[in-house]
């Protein structure tokens, strides 16, 4: 009947039916005849055909499901395991179809447990596989059911006995049993714990109970005791994966297990963390090398699995620590941290995670150090964890200072007795030497290890203070050893196992000694755990005192030194960031002198520290920020003063650090902007101090003109050096057009501070409010003009201002002013429309200031003709003042000097000389003279052509004689020349006779020349003209002898007036003419020679003037040949 | 000895050459035996290294051969990919990918380090159903004909001392350390739960 051929009929059949209405069969009746075929199958098919009616009864027609059950159940005295196996599947599946079977069925699955899982290994395990569900169910029908039978209890209490034998099966010697006892424990303690908004829940067990669906109030059911026995089941597993002999699948179960418990319970993270560590650092020497390898793989896996959980977000630096020692880059770490958390971590925590996790990057320190302390391995106390981190935290600092090189030593040596024969495969699998051995981060990292250990087994200085109830001392630690000695036996035995050493002892008997697991209990155990069942929950509160608020301060002081003091160790170690970074955090946090100490430090070495002062600023920058908008600039501002005024004192500085501090500090306050200036008003460092002004004008916007105003003030600086460099950087700023304005008003202001009667107090440092009543002074008005006056050559319109300030300045300022625009009005040139401007228009009261101008300008070079035009166009439409056309004067029509001239001569001497120089190009070497309008010639001739009536004659002559006086000019030539044009001119100019002289005084040599010059003259009748015929009289007295022919030459009245003038002539001509030869004597008219020899013969000569007319016509022309003769005489 | 045979899986990256090879040979040895891969893509080896034939897991064995015999017969046939493919199609119609899979197993057999961790994340990121075990074990193959053929045999020797035990649960880790000594590899091992 159970041929293979039938089994496939009932398949057949089976499936037939459920799709096919034509074979009528009612479900029924197939369970009941696939029963009856199962009682009497081979095992595979009875299993077969079983399944096939849970199909039936559970799902396709629960309601048969009653009816069947005790036949279903009756297969567990079943010979074969497979079967019993079945019924226990068979019983989990119904009751979850209906909780109230529990109550029957119950029994008989703790009947089919009690009696199996002793020797029929794989029967339990099966049975734990299933438990969980089976008592999922149960606790979801106790708690919907609000009355409770003594029934229901007794169900109740063979659960929980069932949950104890189970549990008890984690000790089982069975690897696979533990597995399971394992997975078991994981699905209690979720039961047995409350869902939290955080937790992860599957989707599947959505409607699975947990302790939060218990009501507190239930009848039965205890909330806070199945709290409780949820933790102990906790524990228990925690302590189970801590024992030194565990197998690697157990470990990778409770591996996977801790994960899950993290992320469907967050409340346990910091245990599942901290066991995690804790194993980390202790992988059981048990494992082989390729399970170690398994055991690290896993625990990288869960652990990324926990980290992904919001949850875990605390923990993130452990988490990623461990990821690191595990071999995860950084970046896969941080991509998974899930994005949606909130980076920020707990301030609190923050310098030191930092620190730790940078430290872990270049060298991954691993876990040989704990070699060395053979700390006891014994559970972590769960509930106790938050007290555990920071007990870890305060044993760490605790040993750090004790771990010097001689103790590390001394602990080294101690130790090595404990070591094993053997290197445990996870040392091996995990060592890489320590590079950095001996820096200060590798010195925290120990410690830190130790601590874990310490922490573990209830030692240090927390677990100390925690027993005697008080805190930690500070020189307890120094003379006191820092262990306390509570290591038992046990835990001592422990401890050796960790390094394998209890492995070899063991070895020979049992090659395996996972096979035996033991569980230990450490004897530090009971203290937390409690006879009372309930824990003594470690608060750090309760075990530590405030240190009073001196002792605080010193100590703070005294760390921060410590980390000041250990630049050199630190950056050997490369980790000088680090030290910055903290530096740096920490004292934006401290008031008072540590700051100041700190800054002190930076400066002793600036060079060097300058990463520590930048830190430094930034941070109090963005404690300054993070304050905001209340919070005062104050910090930053002492922080960034001390370090600029630091710099700026220090007397040999090149390095530009002072520029780059201040181009890169986040802000200038006012009082950097002072050093800044001071630094400026440095001789030796302006140019590197304006240059760092000159950057910040330029790169931050905001508040350049704040910056300018600076530079623009050093513009009137008393020192020439600072004052010049400043002007020279402002004109290149001056070529911005947003800059433009801003110091082109400043300029303006400042001259405009000329009107003021007295120079304003602002001339005199910006502290002094007082009104100064002392008077201008060449000093202080030059203060008021310097920027003005270098900005002028660059925009010309600005002297319209000049000119308006100048009208109303006084008389001192005015002079000043004339005396310091030469150079600027020079650069601007004659051909400056503003400039040109300004002399068409020349405002009332500034004619001096225009006339300078024009000095200037055409000082070196000839006016050009637009200028001229100008002047011309002033001179005579507005201000007829004959000194504008002095500067001018060479680029005037020769009409118009000559026309200006009796008006210049009348000046001052002074500038009538100079009126010459330029007229005769004697003030400069350059042959612009050749521009005069008028040749020297012409000068001496216009001159002598002056209307008297125009000008008085003492002028004229004074004018005559500066030309005289240009020797160099007026040569002999020239003289000749003039003369001989004046000569020629009719009437005779008044001067004739006194040039004819001048020249002759000057030029001897020029007699001949003047006797030709006398005989002209009487050509003209030159008695006519009174004054010159005197100045004739005088010339022919002057020149005698040679001006005897040319007395001879005159008409005889006229010599004879001659000899009214001057008796004295009369003889010595006579003798004269005595010597002339008799032939030459014939020559002479009787005339003459009557008045010549007798006085009483004058009266004769008198009564026969027609005769004498052309006598005189007639003697005239002898006298010319005569005057010939003369001249080849005189050339002779 | 477990009542039912074991069920196996294989796995490797692109489930071609060596969890196939091993699919072969486990099959004939009657083991209840699926393969799979782990990447995203099939990939066989193209004309040159950076050029590779890449499949999605939908193309059957027999369409990527008569690809590959357009494209070039002459080099897939010498390089032993039609022939490798001319074998895959007699054991089943196209590879399958492990993660789209949601049978249960009891051993998972991955071929390298990458596949192994890749079938850890895949079970783990699962939810937890049955509490039902699942042994994961890499054994490193490289990815050549040769070494899969060595690697195939290893693996069924695993499988047939594992089927062997009396409780698995309890004998694998031991057995895995035995293995390892005798083949001197390393083994990655782990258990996983569905």
């Amino acid at each position: 009947m159970a041929s293979g051929s039938e089994r496939t009929g009932v398949a057949s059949q089976f499936f037939a039916g459920t799709e096919d209405a034509a074979i009528d069969m009612t479900t029924s009746e197939k369970v009941v005849d696939l029963l009856n075929q199962a009682a009497f199958m081979s095992t595979d098919d009875k299993l077969i055909a079983l399944k096939q009616v849970q199909e039936l009864i559970i799902n396709k027609d629960p309601s048969l499901l009653d009816n069947f059950l005790d036949e279903m159940i009756a297969f567990q005295t079943d010979k074969s395991i497979e079967v019993r196996k079945f019924v226990i599947g068979f019983i989990e599946e119904a009751c979850k179809r209906d909780s109230e079977l529990l109550l029957k069925l119950i029994a008989n699955l703790n009947m089919l447990n009690q009696c199996f899982s002793p020797w029929q290994k794989t029967l339990a395990v099966c049975g734990v596989g299933v438990t969980p569900a089976v008592f999922d169910s149960l606790r979801q029908w106790l708690v919907r059911s609000k009355s409770v039978s003594d029934m229901q209890e007794a169900c109740w209490d063979m659960v929980t006995q069932m949950k104890g034998d189970v549990l008890a099966l984690l000790d089982s010697d069975n690897d696979g049993v533990r597995t399971h006892a394992i997975k078991f424990t994981e699905a209690l303690i979720i039961t047995l714990s409350a869902r939290t908004p955080s937790s992860e829940i599957p989707k599947k067990q959505e409607g699975d109970i947990s302790l939060d669906k218990i009501p507190k109030d239930h009848s039965y059911i205890r909330y806070d005791v199945l709290a409780e026995e949820g933790k102990s089941a906790l524990e228990q597993l925690l302590k189970f994966m801590v024992h030194p002999a565990i197998s690697s699948i157990n470990l990778t179960t409770a591996l996977g297990s801790l994960a899950t418990l993290a992320r469907q319970r967050p409340m346990f993270m910091s245990e599942v963390v901290q066991a995690y560590e804790t194993l980390h650092a202790n992988l059981p020497p048990t494992l082989a090398k390729s399970q170690v390898s398994s055991v690290r793989k896993n625990l990288k896996l869960h652990l990324v699995a926990v980290l992904r959980h919001p949850s875990s977000l605390d923990y993130h630096s452990q988490i990623s620590t461990l990821l690191l020692d595990l071999g995860m880059a950084q970046g896969d770490i941080a991509r998974c941290v899930p994005t949606s958390a909130p980076t920020r971590k707990r301030p609190r925590h923050e310098p030191y995670n930092e620190g730790k996790r940078i430290k872990m990057e270049p060298t991954l320190i691993e876990d040989d150090e704990d070699k060395e302390e053979p700390a006891p391995v014994v559970a972590p106390k769960p509930s106790s964890s938050m007290g555990t981190q920071s007990a870890i935290d305060i044993t760490a600092e605790f040993l750090l200072p004790l771990l010097s090189p001689e103790n590390v030593a001394n602990l080294v040596l101690i130790s090595m007795v404990y070591l094993p024969d053997i290197m445990p495969a996870s040392f091996q699998a995990t060592y890489t030497p320590v590079e950095s051995a001996g820096t200060e981060a590798q010195i925290k990292h120990l410690a830190r290890l130790m601590a874990t250990q310490m922490t573990a087994a209830g030692l240090g200085p927390v677990m100390r203070a925690y027993e005697k109830g008080e805190a930690a001392g500070d020189e307890a630690a120094s003379k006191d050893p820092i262990i306390i000695r509570k290591v038992s036996a046990v835990s001592l035995g422990q401890a050796i196992s960790v390094v394998g050493a209890y492995k070899s002892q063991v070895a020979e008997e049992t090659p395996h000694a996972k096979k035996l697991p033991e569980p230990i209990m450490p004897s530090a155990q009971p203290k937390v755990l409690g006879s009372s069942g309930r824990k003594k929950v470690f608060r750090l509160a309760d075990v530590v005192q405030p240190l009073s608020d001196s002792h605080l301060e010193k100590l703070t002081n005294m760390a921060v030194k410590r980390i000041l003091q250990s630049e050199k160790a630190i950056a050997r170690s490369g980790m000088s960031h680090v030290r910055v970074k903290l530096l740096a955090r920490l004292m934006t946090q401290f008031e008072g002198t540590m700051k100041d100490d700190m800054l002190r430090f930076i400066l002793e070495d600036i060079r060097g520290r300058s990463d520590l002062a930048f830190s430094l600023l930034y941070q109090e920058y963005n404690q300054h920020l993070d304050q905001l908008p209340s919070g005062s600039l104050d910090s930053y501002e002492h922080c960034l003063f001390t370090l600029l005024s630091g710099l700026q004192e220090r007397p040999e500085q090149r390095d530009g650090l002072f520029t780059k501090l201040v181009l890169e500090a986040p802000l200038i306050t006012q009082s950097a902007l002072e050093v800044i200036r001071r630094y400026c008003e440095d001789e030796s460092r302006v140019y590197l101090g304006m240059t760092t002004l000159k950057e910040l004008i330029l790169k931050r916007p905001s508040r350049q003109f704040q910056y300018l105003h600076v530079l623009l003030d050093l513009s009137s600086h008393e020192k020439e050096k600072v004052r010049s460099t400043a002007l020279t950087f402002i004109k290149r700023m001056y070529e911005k057009d947003h800059l433009r304005d801003y110091i082109e008003k400043f300029a303006l202001n400042y001259m405009q501070l000329l009107v003021h009667p007295n120079p304003p107090s602002l001339l005199f440092g910006v502290g002094e409010d007082t009104e100064v009543a002392s008077p201008w002074t060449e000093e202080t008005v030059r203060q008021c003009l310097y920027l003005y006056l270098s900005l002028l050559p660059l925009n010309h319109r600005l002297v319209h201002e000049l000119a308006a300030v100048y009208t109303e300045a006084i008389a001192d300022i005015k002079r000043s002013v004339l005396r310091v625009i030469e150079q600027p009005i020079r650069g601007m040139g004659m051909n400056s429309p503003d400039l040109l401007l300004l002399v068409e228009n020349c405002p009332k009261g500034a004619e001096t200031l225009v006339t300078r101008c024009l000095h200037i300008l055409t000082d070196k070079v000839p006016p050009s003709p637009d200028l001229v035009e100008r002047v011309r166009d002033l001179y005579h439409k507005r201000v007829p003042d004959v000194r504008f056309l002095i500067p001018v004067i060479n680029g005037l029509e020769k009409k118009e000097v000559i026309q200006a001239l009796p008006k210049l001569i009348k000046l001052n001497p002074i500038v009538v000389k100079e009126v010459f120089n330029r007229l005769l190009g004697t003030q400069h070497s350059e042959g612009s003279s050749s521009m005069s309008p008028l040749t020297p010639g012409e000068l001496l001739i216009a001159l002598h052509n002056i209307d008297s009536t125009k000008c008085d004659m003492k002028s004229i002559i004074k004018a005559t004689n500066l030309c005289f006086g240009e020797k160099n000019v007026y040569t002999s030539e020239v003289l000749a020349v003039v003369m001989q044009q004046l000569m020629e001119q009719n009437p005779l100019p008044m001067l004739l006779m006194r040039t004819v002289i001048q020249s002759l005084t000057m030029y001897p040599r020029l007699g001949g020349f003047v006797m030709n010059v006398l005989s002209r003259l009487i050509l003209k009748q030159v008695w006519k003209y009174p004054k010159v015929w005197e100045g004739f009289v005088k010339c022919c007295q002057r020149t005698k002898p040679q001006s005897y022919s040319v007395l001879l030459q005159l008409p005889p009245s006229q010599l004879a007036g001659v000899f009214e003038r001057c008796p004295e002539m009369r003889e010595p001509l006579l003798q004269h003419v005595r010597s002339f030869t008799p032939h030459q004597q014939a020559h002479i008219p009787s005339s003459i020679m009557a008045i010549l020899e007798v006085n009483s013969r004058m009266q004769e000569s008198q009564p026969e003037p027609e005769h004498m007319d052309t006598m005189e016509e007639r003697e005239v022309k002898n006298s010319t040949q005569l005057n010939l003769w003369i001249c080849i005489q005189c050339t002779k | 000895m477990p009542s039912h045979p074991l069920r196996v899986a294989v796995v490797c990256s692109s489930n071609q050459n060596r969890s196939m090879e091993a699919h072969n040979i486990l099959s004939k040895r009657g083991f209840d035996v699926r393969s799979f891969g782990t990447g995203t893509h099939v990939k066989l080896p193209g004309p040159a290294p950076d050029k590779p034939n890449v499949y999605d897991f939908k193309t059957t064995y027999e369409q990527m051969y008569s690809d590959l015999v357009r494209k070039d017969k002459e080099l897939y046939t010498q390089n032993g990919i039609l022939h490798m493919l001319e074998r895959n199609k007699r054991i089943k119609t196209r590879p399958e990918r492990f993660q789209s899979c949601k049978d249960q197993f009891d051993l998972v057999i991955t071929c390298e380090e990458r596949v192994y961790d890749q079938v850890l994340e895949e079970l783990n990121s699962r939810e937890q159903e049955t509490y039902q075990p699942v042994h994961v074990i890499n054994v490193d193959i490289q990815d050549n004909h040769e070494e899969a053929t060595l690697g195939a045999f290893l693996i069924c020797e695993l499988c047939q001392c594992i089927q062997h035990t009396d409780d698995m649960e309890n004998e694998i880790d031991e057995l895995l350390q035995e293995f390892e000594e005798k083949s001197s590899r390393p083994f990655l091992h782990t258990v996983c739960f569905y």
